[in-house]
């Protein structure tokens, strides 16, 4: 005993040591009850150990098929929230209205072993389907297997099948990306294909995000307000049904955050069918063209000339004679033949003015901040289709003095409009995005410009409006700021500029007044190649076309973000009263 | 005499008890899977009626939000209410409600 008790010890873990002492202190039992003459009670004591082994044993697997019963549907839970593979989160704007869904669609089979009647069922699905093939119907008729039909069917087409009652027509449910604001920010938000993934827009852009999001059951909340983008599209129909151009862009801006409030790109498409629209509807102009800015272009050169200490507000431009500089001369579109001021510059638009600017700041000078502003690289955005610039091959005087006018470079207009931003927001280059920002939230950006220069901007862009070629932009009350554009497109039919294809633009600020830190937003309209109208004295110009769309735009999106009007005896009083006199500067 | 010889109608006691113990485990065992599975059909319902309301829930606001699109309120609130978007005169500010309210006076 003791021998095997010490093998025991050494050999076993406790809980088989417990067993074995058990078992044995039991056989030394039966062996007792045999001892004292009551075998019987040996043989009961075992039948009795026996039974309550089994019964233990019972008791075990009842508790285990209750438990097994009951709390089954834990397992069960994983299997109904499982998730297709192509799914998608939900896309919607800013203050969460929907813009992109999930929905459920069903797809119709047909079991031709169970169809009772051929031709009535052929004649009722051709009459309920009429975009479905005959061909395609007959094959799924007279098959020897269940064929798929058609999908993409939508429950109310699927309930109006169902009540033909026609046997071996069934559905499986499947889902569908569904547009429902169809053509309204289709460019921006994009379309997936039925396999669930992005193709286009923030679809593409965010497809990583949308498609992680899926499985949490969230929503995808993007920077665009839909009011916004509702007036947006609808002053940038109306311009286009008025002037005709080949396309039209419109974009509206916060310039701290760098958030996109609205996008738009005229002609539009329904992403719900892309397939049927023409490459040119799902062109996304405001990220994939790029054009000849024109004069909007000198809101940058000015801010340059500034920022770099080559010319102050006060400065003075001799505007009397076109501007000869090496094999070319420059002249003015409204020539004004006097001795200009710097403000005078910008609002006059005159080409002789900021071309002396840009000459005086210098090649490499203004290289570097178009490089600065972003002017020579894509728009910095999550969107994929931006585009890159056409920049000059080598930054000379000829190259300084096109490009300070808004020529021999090409932009994207979102590439413009990260450029603008930090003319308007204190200098900070901040990067465009289109998803939806904290209220508050300020983005890590680059100094490119000083305050100082950003405050002067926002001063000259309102003078513009208010007593430049700027002022069919205003909006009462909103102390509108801005620049018009009109760029000559190159004509390869006849290998130099016609003047008869313009892009003509407005880049506008409001409010310009207020501190720098202010909330404050900036919009674009640009039209590609519109036409004068009687109305317009069959000009076609930025003055004329994009700033009436772009002073009815502010005044209709003001009120949604929070832009009160200031209407009062001060109201569209020339700010800049006392510099725009003639003072002392250089005559560059 | 003990439990183990007690007899009962000429049935040990100790295996009448066995039975009985045995019966009510059957018993509970086939009651608890009964009211289980009845359960689970019913949760099985509530759970498909619970998807079929989230994916009605779903449509409709998919519907809503087609027919809140923008260019469609801007066309019928125009064809039909003849509405347009507010001017600059048809704004005011809690502070100067006084002064709209004033009756107009012609001004020389």
């Amino acid at each position: 005993m003791s021998l095997g008790s010490g093998v025991l010890q050494r050999r076993f873990p406790f809980g088989l040591r417990w067993l074995g002492a058990g078992l044995w202190r039991l056989e030394h039992a039966f062996e007792r009850a045999r001892a004292s003459g009551r075998a019987e009670d040996d043989a009961r004591i075992r039948i009795f150990f026996v039974m309550a082994l089994f019964s233990l044993g019972f008791v075990a697997l009842a508790i285990g098929a209750t438990q097994a019963a009951l709390f089954a549907d834990a397992a069960r839970g994983g299997a109904a929230g499982w998730i297709s593979p192509q799914a998608r989160a939900d896309i919607v704007d800013r203050h969460g209205r929907l813009l992109a869904a999930d929905l459920p669609h069903y797809g119709l089979y047909i079991d031709p072993s169970e169809v009772w009647d051929v031709a009535a069922t052929r004649v009722a699905l051709r009459a309920a389907l009429p975009s479905v093939d005959h061909e395609r119907l007959e094959r799924a008729l007279t098959g020897d297997r269940r064929t798929f039909l058609t999908g993409g069917m939508t429950p109310v087409e699927r309930a109006a099948i169902h009540r033909l009652g026609l046997p071996g027509i069934t559905f499986e449910p499947e889902q569908k990306r569904v547009y429902p604001l169809n053509n309204t920010a289709a460019h921006l938000i994009g379309f997936a294909d039925t396999g669930g993934q992005g193709l286009a827009g923030a679809e593409l852009a965010l497809n990583d995000e949308i498609r992680n999001l899926a499985g949490a059951g969230g929503e995808v909340a993007l920077s665009i307000d839909l009011r916004v983008q509702g007036a947006l599209e609808d002053e940038l129909r109306k311009a286009a049904l008025t002037y005709g151009p080949r396309g039209a862009v419109g974009i509206v801006a916060n310039v701290h955050t760098g958030e996109l409030l609205g996008v738009a790109s005229y002609p539009d498409f329904d992403p719900n069918n892309p397939g049927s629209a023409s490459p040119e509807a799902r062109l996304n102009r405001a990220a994939s063209a790029v054009f000849e800015m024109g004069s909007t272009f000198k809101a940058f050169t000015v801010a340059v000339g500034l920022d770099a200490g080559v010319a102050t507000m006060a400065s003075t431009f001799d505007a009397r004679e076109p501007y000869k500089l090496g094999y070319r001369t420059i002249h003015d579109y409204h020539a004004s033949r006097k001795i200009l001021t710097l403000v005078e510059v910008f609002q006059h638009s005159s080409n002789i003015g900021t071309a002396k600017l840009a000459v005086g700041v210098g090649p490499e000078r203004l290289s570097r901040y178009f490089t600065d502003l972003g002017l020579t690289t894509a728009a910095a955005i999550e969107l994929k289709e931006s585009a890159s610039p056409l920049t000059p091959k080598v930054w000379n005087e000829d190259a300084v003095a096109s490009t300070s006018f808004g020529h021999g470079m090409n932009v994207s207009p979102l590439a413009l409009t990260r450029a603008m931003l930090p003319l308007l927001n204190g200098g900070k280059l901040v990067p465009l995005t289109i998803h939806k920002r904290e209220p508050g939230f300020r983005p890590p950006a680059k100094q490119v410009l000083s305050e100082t220069t950003s405050a002067q901007m926002l001063q000259i862009m309102r003078a513009n409006v208010t007593g430049g070629s700027g002022g069919k932009a205003d909006a009462p009350g909103l102390s509108v700021g801005g620049k018009t554009g009109t760029g000559e497109k190159y004509d390869p039919e006849i290998r130099r500029y016609n003047g008869k294809r313009q892009v003509s633009s407005f880049a506008a600020v409001f409010p310009s007044d207020g501190p720098l830190e202010n909330d404050r937003y900036f919009v674009l309209i640009l039209l590609d190649e519109p036409h004068g109208t009687p109305e317009t004295f069959g000009y076609s110009t930025g003055g004329w076309v994009a700033a009436p769309a772009t002073g009815a735009l502010i005044a209709r999106i003001a009120p949604f973000l929070g832009v009160s009007r200031h209407v009062g005896p001060m109201e569209n009083q020339p700010r800049l009263a006392s510099i725009q006199t003639p003072a002392a500067g250089g005559d560059l | 005499m003990s439990v183990f010889t007690r007899r009962v109608r000429g049935f040990r006691l100790i295996d009448v008890v066995a039975l009985g113990l045995l019966v009510l485990l059957i018993m509970s065992v086939y009651l608890a899977k009964t009211m289980a599975s009845r359960e689970r059909a019913q949760i099985a319902r509530v759970e498909r009626e619970i998807s079929s309301e989230t994916a009605r829930i779903r449509l409709l606001e998919a519907e809503v939000a087609h027919l809140e699109q923008p260019s469609r309120i801007e066309r019928l609130s125009t064809a039909y209410l003849e509405m347009a978007p507010v001017t600059v005169d048809q704004e005011t500010t809690p502070d100067t409600l006084a002064i709209v309210a004033l009756p107009k006076v012609s001004r020389p």
